[in-house]
């Protein structure tokens, strides 16, 4: 937690769908936001060598912070989304902090970048400060409070099945399934 | 028969909802997407959802959908679920793929800056405020449960706006699905009533109420009165002026035809302050 | 009114353990992007959704509970999960708009 002059808010809010695209050729995963009104999947193309297969469209929203006090804007689009560690791999970095900072009555909340680019080029810690900071202050409760970090600390994306805070499965006809799949599988 | 099953309902005392989708229109301060030329469609549930398989599963036919979800799928999901209509909230806007999907299908759509509690409760109090109408009526229809009630207001001195109110109730009445010669009488009291308000009186409101046993009327206006209420019921009785007559209103027939048509008409008048009409057609 | 009175008021089945809060507000829907976009600390958070996440949502967004509307069926693995986290899950079996309707009706309103 760090003390600071600034006073959060949510600005600049769009609703769209988070694209999940494999390339079973490579095994790489793309991710993008999209603000479509009607997501195809099963969508396939080709872009040179690959073969794009749309796998999943998760309803999510972005957002940018701005401080009440100072103006400043902190851009928050290369932000894909937020997802909950349920500790499901043994001796993960990211699940060894998780338990210490619910031993501190903190809930750690993940940050995950788009892909590929953000396998290379992290969310600077700077602005998950600056997330940490918003989701803190804006919590009238005592109860507990909370952690972002970044995704990066998670020992095998692959295998990793943390719970996204997306919508998947509003769209459907059935009812959602109890598990989800993980999503780097 | 949609209309004869609605009639059927009414009269074994099933509470249905009918409200039109213009009374959302209003009481979200919604935007109309689709479906401007049938906002006078009515409905008779609300389903506030964002989950499409819930809708699916149950919601009732001729419902709206309150949701958040702006996306075709919402849209097509409601027409599957034989919905009437859709209310996009808090400020969504689904894009032209649901809009045309909406005007091919002879859906509603509207979008509402509001909430979704806050348009849960703005419908829910439009209905409130119906239920607590019902209590100013007289005794018998106290504990009968309300189909419709709604509120009209007609202006004196205007012989132009005579028969608006009455020409709506009717249309309603006619969507209700209720015989054509109850609705006439309906019709005629009304007009009669709204007359005598565009000539006797500054305004009046006019409350409709439809329970599962009885069409009433009330006319409410704050007028000069009636000196001699048995007397005004003698047909050809009339303090109509020249003017009116030569319109060829005033003829003295307004309330005998009123009684004549009406189940049962009380009659409360106070000279200076008003006079209000009650007109029950028992069903 | 806190989530206690609100249950002595209103018949809510409480499904995890939650220490009392104060309630301010309710936020209605069934997709976490707009509860994380739009709800308020100390909201009532009404849904459908009973899936896992609802609860580290919930808490994100620090509402003050989360009312499981049209008697869905809770997991025991959310009920654990929020009594974990301290948050309260509570369930009515009233589809989400007839419980609006109660809510208003004993004077809760909007944020």
């Amino acid at each position: 937690m760090s003390q600071n002059n600034h006073e959060w808010e949510m600005t600049n809010i769009q609703f769209g769908f988070i694209v999940y695209e494999k390339c079973y050729q490579t095994n790489e995963l793309r991710t993008f936001f999209s603000i479509e009104d009607n997501p195809i999947l099963g969508d396939r193309y080709r872009e040179g060598r690959k073969h794009w297969t749309r796998m999943e469209n998760a309803q999510s929203f972005r957002f940018d912070l701005k401080c009440k006090k100072t103006g400043e804007l902190v851009k928050f689009n290369d932000l894909m989304g937020l997802m909950y560690c349920t500790g499901c791999l043994p001796d993960c970095e990211l699940d060894k902090l998780r338990l210490q900072y619910e031993a501190a009555n903190t809930m750690v909340i993940v940050a995950f970048g788009f892909f590929p680019e953000s396998l290379e080029k992290h969310i600077p810690p700077k602005k998950l400060g600056i997330l940490t900071d918003y989701f803190n202050q804006r919590r009238n409760s005592r109860r507990s409070r909370i952690k972002v970090l970044p995704f990066n600390l998670i020992k095998d994306l692959s295998k990793c099945r943390g719970e996204f805070l997306h919508d998947v499965n509003m769209l459907t006809k059935e009812p959602p399934a109890p598990r989800r799949k993980p999503l780097f599988e | 028969m949609v209309e004869s099953t609605n009639l059927e309902q009414i009269k074994i005392g099933k509470l249905r909802l009918i409200m039109l989708m213009k009374n959302i229109k209003q009481a979200l301060e919604a935007s109309v997407i689709a479906g401007e030329e049938i906002l006078d469609t009515s409905f008779e549930h609300v389903y506030a959802s964002d989950l499409m398989s819930d809708v699916l599963a149950f919601g009732k036919p001729n419902s709206i959908l309150l949701t958040g979800l702006a996306t075709q799928q919402a849209v097509i999901s409601a027409h599957m679920a034989e919905f009437k209509g859709v209310v996009f909230v808090r400020g969504k806007l689904p894009k032209d793929g649901s809009r045309n999907f909406a005007i091919n299908h002879q859906l509603v759509l509207l979008s509402s800056s509001m909430d979704m509690y806050d348009a849960c409760i703005k419908i829910d109090s439009a209905l409130h405020k119906r239920t607590k109408i019902k209590t100013t009526g007289s005794k018998e229809s106290r504990n009968e449960e309300m189909v419709l009630c709604q509120e009209f207001e007609i202006l004196g001195d205007d012989f132009t706006s005579a028969g608006v109110v009455s020409t709506e109730i009717k249309s309603i009445l006619k969507k209700i699905g209720f015989d054509p010669k109850l609705i006439r009488r309906v019709a005629i009291s009304t007009y009669e009533a709204e007359l005598n308000v565009v000539m006797h009186a500054n305004r009046a409101k006019v409350i409709l109420s439809v329970t599962p046993y009885c069409i009433e009327v009330i006319v409410d206006d704050a007028g000069k009165g009636i000196p001699d209420i048995d007397l005004a019921l003698q047909a050809g009785y009339t303090t109509a002026t020249d003017e009116m007559r030569a319109m060829g209103f005033g003829s003295g027939m307004g309330l005998p035809n009123i009684k004549k048509n009406t189940d049962q008409l009380q009659i409360q008048s106070e000279v200076g302050k008003g006079t209000r009409l009650e007109c029950k057609f028992f069903i | 009114m806190t989530l206690e009175q609100l249950c002595n008021k209103i018949d809510l089945k409480k499904m995890s353990q939650f220490t009392d809060k104060e309630i301010n507000g309710v936020f209605v829907s069934d997709m976490i992007s707009d509860v994380m976009a739009g709800a308020k600390s100390g909201n009532l958070w009404l849904t459908v959704q009973t899936h896992k996440s609802i609860v580290p949502a919930a808490n994100l967004v620090d509402v003050s509970a989360v009312i499981i509307t049209s008697g869905k069926q809770v997991p025991p693995e959310t009920i654990e999960l929020a009594s974990k986290h301290d948050i309260a899950i509570l369930s009515t079996d009233l589809p989400t708009f007839e419980i609006v309707g109660k809510l208003y009706a004993i004077g809760i309103q909007d944020s």
